[in-house]
């Protein structure tokens, strides 16, 4: 009888907890598309941020281009670096240690906390370097956070890769860099394409590494590296915090959500598509 | 020829390699050069135990220790009201729920974690602290139980995904003994999943705690960013929300810049230890 009581328990608390995981993400997506959605027309879009103070008026179309813009930057950087570590620490490296040892630096890497890298990229690049508070800067810190989370995925993948393929390439007498060009790389293209597009979501979405390095309340579309740039989750945080305009937010926010889906479900279609082909 | 570019690529892959890895050193060194200049005027122990950070005044007024009891504290609400959720739900989905479903609701889940954190604390300050003002009358619905409830939320994914991750190896490796002893379904689980899987639910914990303490976005819009002693109901403040608030007025090369430096270097020491500890434990979860 008792045991009875404790297995309705038990199934009554996983229930539950599912039940509240669920209904939370239900939740935030219905707020803010109940909420923002009346806002948005191509003015929004398109258009510049107006009216004063800044931004209760008007779009957001500066703010779309330059989060776009600095994914792109940070994808690009954190790409060549993961991509070469992972096919390092699979291909070329020898010793266990060495490769513990990348690994322990990786999982540090991952862990620091995105506003010390802000702090980091505004001492060095902004500061240091005198990059200023650029498209470049923002960029670069971007890609150092999301660096980690690449190069474990695309090593995972290459380590997933059927072996014998590669040893049968090296028998013939084919070099190293040769089959990683022609052999290794396309067997995985389409997953390190869709681990890239996931990092790049949450680069998108990230704030704290750019407030320092890279965004400004107001710009205009950045023209050059050197630019500063407005974001979208930046522009969000100033509508909210300043308490400019309610209604501009809750449009912002489903803005960036959207955009975010969209590179989640690119991501997702990829991988499936992969799986498909096995 | 070949030769030639396969000796290049190889040393190419080798100087990429060591630059990514000497990213992390550089960003030590960086932040620990800035705040070696603060260390110089006030020592560390001073800066960690007084209770007092007002950058106005001389530069012994500029200490955290209410600063980090703040981030412990958001970090210990969020995953005391996230680890029962996020455990119950990775049973919930390692014993009960297989196929095509599983990938569906974990990727529901993964949703939760890559909503951005502005976004949360953009529904925080509108849905929860409206909440707590209207609906319990606080003077400020500004607290540490808000940031907790968000951060909870933000943590849950990676609580969930580590879980699920070991309790499954758990779950196969033991099912087909379980079913020739004639085990219900829900006490295998009870009593032998949940049990083993002990060392992942502490790597969970460990990793969620990590993240807590280094979010800032959501926290910082919750928070009331008040440097006193924290209390549930009451404002706090954490060291990153201190950090994006304050490095934008601080002049550079003022004692109040090296001082947020010097605060981002402990939370960064800080996050660095768990980390490690993180590392080892999931070693040996594989072992």
């Amino acid at each position: 009888m008792r045991e009875k009581i404790k297995a309705i328990l038990f199934k009554l608390w996983i229930t539950l907890s599912a039940i509240i995981v669920l209904s939370s993400v239900v939740f935030i997506f219905a707020y803010i598309t109940k909420n923002g959605i009346g806002s948005i027309n191509l003015e929004f879009i398109f258009g510049k941020p107006k009216g004063i103070p800044l931004g209760s008026e008007g779009g957001i179309f500066p703010a779309i281009a330059g989060s776009l813009l600095l994914t792109l930057i940070a994808c690009i950087f954190a790409m060549i670096l993961a991509i070469s570590t992972a096919i390092y620490v699979v291909f070329y490296c020898e010793s266990k240690k060495i490769e513990s040892m990348v690994h322990v630096i990786v999982q540090c890497m991952a862990g620091v906390p995105s506003i010390v890298l802000g702090l980091f990229g505004y001492t060095l690049l902004v500061a240091n370097l005198k990059l200023g508070r650029s498209l470049l800067s923002g960029g670069i810190t971007l890609g150092i956070m999301i660096f980690p989370f690449i190069q474990v995925r695309v090593e995972k993948t290459l380590r997933e890769i059927n072996f014998s393929l590669v040893n049968s390439s090296y028998a013939l007498g084919v070099s190293k860099s040769y089959t990683l060009f022609k052999l290794v790389l396309p067997m995985c293209r389409a997953d390190i394409v869709s681990a890239i597009t996931l990092a790049g979501g949450f680069a998108m979405g990230a704030a704290a590494p750019i407030i320092l390095t890279a965004a400004v309340i107001f710009a205009p579309t950045p023209k050059s590296l050197s630019s500063p740039v407005m974001a979208l989750p930046f522009h969000l945080y100033i509508l909210t915090g300043e308490g400019i305009s309610l209604e501009k937010s809750y449009a912002t926010a489903l803005v960036l959500i959207l955009l975010l889906f969209i590179i989640n479900i690119l991501s997702l279609a990829l991988t499936f598509r992969r799986k498909e082909l096995k | 020829m070949y030769r030639i570019l396969d000796k290049a690529f190889s040393i190419i892959i080798k100087l990429l390699t060591l630059f990514s890895l000497l990213l992390l050193a550089f960003v030590i060194i960086f932040i620990f050069k800035e705040s070696f200049v603060f260390f110089k005027e006030v020592s560390i122990f001073k800066f960690i135990s007084g209770r007092i950070w007002n950058p106005l005044s001389s530069p012994d007024k500029l200490s955290i220790l209410n600063i980090i009891l703040g981030t412990l504290y958001v970090a210990f609400v969020a995953i005391v009201i996230a680890l029962p959720i996020g455990v119950g739900s990775a049973l919930l989905l390692s014993g009960y729920i297989k196929g095509r479903r599983r990938t569906i609701i974990r990727g529901i889940i993964d949703i939760l974690g890559g909503i951005p954190s502005v976004v949360y604390g953009f529904i925080g300050l509108l849905v929860l602290v409206k909440f707590f003002e209207v609906k319990f009358d606080f003077p400020t619905g500004e607290s540490v139980l808000a940031g907790g409830i968000l951060l909870s939320l933000m943590v849950l994914p990676y609580i969930i995904s580590t879980c699920d991750e070991t309790m499954e190896k758990v779950y196969n490796s033991h099912l087909s003994s379980s079913q020739a002893l004639g085990v219900s379904n829900n006490y295998f689980i009870r009593k032998l999943v949940l049990v083993e899987s002990k060392k992942g639910i502490i790597a969970a914990v460990v990793l969620a705690l990590g993240r807590a303490m280094g979010e800032t976005m959501a926290v910082m819009m919750v928070i009331g960013n008040a440097p006193m002693a924290p209390k549930l109901l009451g404002k706090a403040q954490t060291i990153p929300s201190l950090i994006a608030l304050e490095m934008g007025m601080a002049e550079v090369g003022s004692l109040h810049y090296h001082g947020l430096f010097a605060a981002g270097f402990v939370l960064m020491i800080m996050i660095l230890i768990i980390n490690i500890i993180i590392y080892y434990v999931k070693r040996s979860i594989s072992l």
